[in-house]
């Protein structure tokens, strides 16, 4: 049960957000799906007065910006899976959204970018927008601000937010040609490792997710089975462990979820 | 230390007839299964989200409790401050375990383990000068709103002093383990010898011997609704407790034990339930504790367990250490098993007790002369464990069903072959092991069902040629003997119940039973069958049950017994009613009363239909005219009756067996996985099931059942686990760390059933609800393993989950 006097507010432009944030640092937090945010306040993990909804902003747009495609903060799972955008220009989303559990009761409300500020290791959204090379929009008391996602995840559930910021949207590469592979143990349990293998000319990507406390971006030089063992097994340093799998677990599967990944960035997905 | 489980002789139930009366002229045939079942009742309110549990009663003024529970797996409280939290303006109350002690007595156990000759110990509602587990309460506050409540815990501080804690029931073991309970001198709670025959010198002399160890991780019901209790407790002294629980009566009976009530004014009402499967039996220090906290409130109490409470319930940890002797045909020869149970910390919740079971099902549908099985329950500081379907009875049936394939594996026979030569043969039943005397079974013809509707040869077929591919596909045979309908004399685990059938005068029947409902629509069942004695419209039947002001005594839903005892007892009940009611219509309508049968709604003579009267027309003319017509001379249209005893044996014979359960239904499967042999992962292709529960009452119910065992133990063969941290405190607190199997997780069952009726029990039943758990936990043990095969290792370890099924194929060789 939320334990406090909850104050709720829903700005309508973005410098009444931010600044509704900055009054209150400490004591806020952004509400997006809340698919997160709500559980965790009820279990009684945040403790907070205030929560700033970002639906009076209009943040649902999936549009294009010059080369790139950007995702408005509210763009949950089911705009992802509808958009005839994404499945053009990043097929990889729709590709992640189609695997993420918690049926139309998740997929219908919870946000992308919830997910990547949530920034939970044994997710899916931090290393696909990893390896879409994302670009953060955050909007502050001093207005806009740009950050790879790359810098923008510090760690487990560590973000690089300032006061009185949120995020607005995030902008992806248009990358037609992708592939990717979740291992998880179950339906209901949190991916294990995942991979978003990324074909950018003749440049080859594997980006590892949920197997470290970040995303890990690996090139791949050489996509025989060898080269990309040796290569994911350098880049695997410090290995996510949490309830449902040791660190060991995830370095031994990771070079499979990258090879699998490989395969199906270049025969298609099967399922 | 040596124990004996048998209960003392003077606590032995008075009749213990092996023979099953003949029924009444012109009554149904029991054994007859048609096939056809009534719909569930309240099928649609549960289905449209309108059925009411525990948490939508809300009586006027409702307040809230929240309860502080202890951090520490083992520490002294050296005092506790709830100044602040008293002086918040929203509490109303807040209780710690200094204050309890004066207004409730230390609690009685579920089942008293001194009973089976264990050692035992005194629990309070809340805990006083120790805790010995995370999660152990230790003070609770009232509030206006759950917020307030649950906000005002965190003004309460409590002074502990953190004592060495141990998890591990191989370290409890050891001499310098920590010591949970200082007065035992040690960790172990007891010891359960279960042996025939001299298994050591036949192990001895076997040509062959395998020995090794299976490992089974914490586990957890995990039911839909957790639990839940409301108390309000009337200045004038009643108290009423809206509980979901499955006792309601024994609950009531230790409320008033507790609380120092008169049992008479303390009424317990069971609401719906959204799952029990053993989570929900009583001896929690929340029962009296809300009872408490309404009376200090002075206003109606509502706690509702969180998930994350729910989830420290445990069950299940278990290590065997086993030797199997066997001849070149794979014929098993001598048989030991050590198995050591985790059980957590003591408490009054009875889930200790499936330590009993676990040994006590051994040697399970096998025939095996010379065993010697012992089951170790161990404390530890894990929280401790309550029910968990399948009791203990599902860790036979791995260890033994593992032990065939390794046989099998060994002697390069076939697992399907090695099982038929040592099954218990159909002419040998009944049939009598150190502590089972088996009703009935045709194990091998089952097995061979199971086998035909997997399409077994094809399965191996395709087997090799997935192998030829790389592919690793896996085919596992789990059969499990299920003991069911447990009577433990001395406890309120008792074997039988109580049923009232009352007619109406309008026609209406009301069915009042000491059986509750998990869920399972027994209730649809007893009014099905008592509306067949009656030969009226089952719709024309009402059935309560769970309140503790209108049912009979009874013992409520545990052990898969409420058919074969209260459905059984309604059946006696309306079997004597229908004798009055065809007394009054022979003097109606003078005829034979023998002559007349019960069928479409009326009271029919067979030798001139025309002669008859409605049931209704009866019921009420008894009403009416009873005492005053000539010839009716018995008006009371209510009759109360217990079903038989049947096949119990609490009195050891001259070679010291005994059997606590009347009947043994059993079931044998077959699944097919597929496992990935670079990540670990398993995922489940195939299953099919033939089940024997004897005679079916219900056969979608009893389909149900078994839908839902094999999900479960797929689920706990697979997947479920609750791991703890260094620290102490369990590290699932959420479903996504707890995995419950979900439907894209299973692939569709194909079930069939076979029919072998118990002599023994009055409808022929055996039991059916926790019969498929163990079978489907070993199949999925055996399909693994037999996956793995090629890559010349074992995994022993459940659940096994895809980092411990990584872990043995890098392990390489070595099982
Ligand atoms: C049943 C279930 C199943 C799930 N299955 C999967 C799965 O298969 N794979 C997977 O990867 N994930 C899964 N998830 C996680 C899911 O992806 C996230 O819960 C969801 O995407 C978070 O988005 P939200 O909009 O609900 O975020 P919220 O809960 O609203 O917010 C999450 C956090 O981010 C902050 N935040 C949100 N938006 C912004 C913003 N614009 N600017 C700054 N901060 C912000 C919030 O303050 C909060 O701290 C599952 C979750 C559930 C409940």
């Amino acid at each position: 049960m939320i334990r406090t006097h909850l104050r709720y507010h829903r700005p309508d432009t973005p410098d009444d957000a931010a600044a509704l944030l900055a009054e209150h640092h400490g004591r806020v937090a952004v509400l997006a799906g809340g698919s997160q945010l709500l559980p965790r306040m009820h279990r009684g993990e945040v403790d907070l007065d205030h929560v700033v909804d970002l639906r009076g902003l209009g943040l649902r747009a999936i549009e294009r910006t010059g080369g790139r495609v950007r995702l408005g903060a509210m763009v949950t799972y089911d705009d992802a899976l509808a958009s005839a955008l994404l499945a053009e220009a990043v097929p990889l989303l729709p590709r992640v959204a189609r695997g993420v559990t918690g049926g139309r009761q998740l997929t219908g409300h919870a946000t992308l970018v919830g997910a990547l500020c949530h920034a939970f290791p044994g997710t899916d959204m931090p290393g696909a927008l990893s390896a879409l090379g994302a670009t953060v929009e955050l909007h502050g008391p001093d207005g806009p601000r740009e950050c790879p996602v790359d810098e923008f995840l510090l760690g487990a559930q560590s973000i690089d937010r300032r006061p009185g910021e949120f995020v607005a949207a995030v902008t992806v590469d248009g990358v037609a040609r992708s592939g990717y592979c979740k291992v998880k143990h179950a339906t209901g349990s949190w991916p294990i490792a995942t991979a978003s293998a990324i074909e950018d000319g003749d440049a080859l990507t594997v980006t590892l997710g949920a197997v470290q406390a970040r995303p890990l971006r690996i090139v791949i030089p050489d996509p025989t089975r060898s080269a990309v063992d040796d290569a994911v097994a350098a880049a695997v340093t410090a290995p996510w462990t949490d309830v449902l799998a040791p660190g060991d677990y995830r370095a031994r599967i990771a070079p499979v979820v990258a090879r699998r990944a490989l395969t199906e960035l270049r025969e298609g997905a099967h399922a | 230390m040596t124990t004996t489980p048998t209960p003392p002789h003077s606590l032995r139930t008075a009749a213990e007839p092996d023979t099953v009366p003949d029924p009444p002229p012109g009554a149904p045939d029991l054994h007859e299964t048609d096939g056809h079942q009534p719909l569930r009742r309240d099928g649609d309110l549960l289905l449209t989200g309108r059925a009411r549990f525990v948490d939508d009663i809300a009586p006027r003024g409702l307040m809230h409790a929240a309860i502080l529970r202890s951090p520490h797996p083992h520490a002294l409280i050296r005092g506790v401050d709830a100044t602040r939290a008293r002086e918040r303006a929203d509490v109303e109350v807040v209780l710690t375990g200094a204050d309890a002690v004066d207004l409730a007595t230390p609690l009685p156990h579920f089942f008293e383990p001194s009973i089976v000759g264990c050692r035992t110990t005194e629990f309070r509602c809340l805990a006083t000068d120790r805790v010995r587990w995370v999660g152990e309460p230790v003070a609770a506050v009232v509030a206006t709103s759950l917020a307030a409540a649950e906000a005002a815990l965190d003004d309460i501080v409590v002074d502990y002093e953190p004592l060495p804690a141990v998890l591990d029931a191989d370290e409890a073991l050891r001499e310098d383990a920590p010591v949970l309970f200082e007065e035992w001198g040690d960790n172990r709670l007891g010891l359960f010898p279960f042996a025939e025959g001299d298994a050591a010198a036949k192990i001895a002399a076997a040509p062959h011997v395998i020995r090794d160890e299976l490992r089974v991780g914490r586990q957890h019901v995990a039911p839909m609704e957790t639990r839940g209790y409301v108390a309000e407790w009337e200045p004038g002294g009643r108290l009423t407790l809206w509980a979901s629980t499955q006792n309601p009566h024994p609950l009531r009976t230790n409320l008033a034990t507790t609380l120092g009530v008169p049992e008479d004014r303390v009424r317990v009402v069971a609401t719906r339930m959204g799952g029990g499967f053993g989570h929900k039996f009583n001896g929690y220090g929340e029962e009296p504790l809300v009872c408490l906290l309404s009376r200090l409130a002075d206003a109606p109490v509502k706690w509702i367990e969180t998930r994350k409470d729910c989830l420290l319930v445990g069950a299940r940890e278990f290590t065997h250490r086993f030797e199997v002797g066997f001849d070149d045909d794979g014929v098993v020869l001598g048989l030991s098993d050590r198995i050591v149970g985790n059980i957590g910390c003591l408490a009054p919740w009875g889930g200790w007790s499936m330590t009993f079971p676990a040994g006590m099902t051994f040697p399970g549908p096998y025939r095996i002369a010379d065993y010697a099985i012992e089951s170790v329950p161990v404390v530890t500081n894990k929280a401790p464990w309550n029910g968990f379907r399948g009791y203990g009875k599902e860790q036979a049936a791995m260890a033994l069903e593992r032990i065939m394939d390794l046989v099998a594996e060994h002697r390069g026979i076939d697992p399907a072959e090695v099982r038929r030569r040592n099954f218990i043969p159909p002419e040998a039943f009944p049939f009598w092991t150190a502590a089972k005397h088996l009703d009935s079974g045709e194990y091998a013809a089952a097995l061979d069902k199971a086998l035909a509707l997997a399409g077994y040869d094809a399965l191996r077929e395709r087997q090799a040629a997935a192998l030829a591919q790389g592919r690793h596909l896996g085919v596992g045979i789990g059969f499990e003997l299920t003991p069911e309908g447990g009577d433990f004399a001395g406890s309120f685990v008792r074997g039988f119940d109580t049923s009232t059938v009352r007619v109406h005068p309008s026609g209406a029947v009301s069915v009042l039973t000491g059986v509750t409902s998990p869920g399972t629509g027994n209730e649809t069942s007893i009014a099905h069958l008592v509306a067949r004695e009656f030969g009226i419209a089952v719709e024309a039947v009402g059935v309560t049950q769970g309140d503790t002001d209108s049912c009979p005594y009874g013992f409520g839903n545990f052990t898969s017994r409420s058919l074969a005892t209260g459905g059984a007892a309604a059946v006696l009940a309306a079997r004597e009613l229908r004798e009055r009611m065809a007394d009054a219509a022979s003097a109606l309508l003078d005829a034979d009363a023998a002559d007349f049968e019960f069928r479409d709604g009326a009271v029919v003579s067979r030798t001139a239909p025309e002669t008859s009267l409605t049931f209704a027309e009866l019921a009420e003319t008894i009403y009416r005219r009873g005492l005053a017509a000539p010839g009716l001379d018995q008006p009371l249209l209510e009759v109360t009756r217990i079903d038989l005893p049947h096949n119990f044996h609490h009195v050891p014979d001259d070679q010291g067996r005994f059997s606590a359960y009347p009947s043994f239904p059993y079931s044998a499967h077959v699944a097919l996985v597929e496992v990935d042999a670079e990540t670990g992962v398993v995922e489940v292709l195939e299953y099919s099931a033939i089940d024997d529960c004897g005679v079916v009452i219900s056969p979608g119910f009893v389909a149900g059942q078994l839908y839902g065992a094999i999900a479960q133990g797929i689920g706990g063969a697979l997947w479920e686990e609750v791991p703890y941290d260094e620290d102490g405190a369990p590290a699932a607190e959420t479903f996504k760390h707890y995995l419950t199997p979900r439907a894209p997780d299973l692939p569709s069952f194909r079930l069939e059933h076979q029919h072998t009726p118990s002599p023994f029990t009055l409808l022929g039943t055996k039991g059916a609800g926790e019969s498929g758990v163990g079978g489907a936990m070993a199949a999925l043990l055996n399909a693994v393993n037999d996956g793995l095969r090629p890559l010349g290792v074992h995994a022993h370890r459940v659940p096994l989950t895809p980092p411990v099924v990584l872990d043995a194929i890098v392990s390489g060789g070595a099982p």
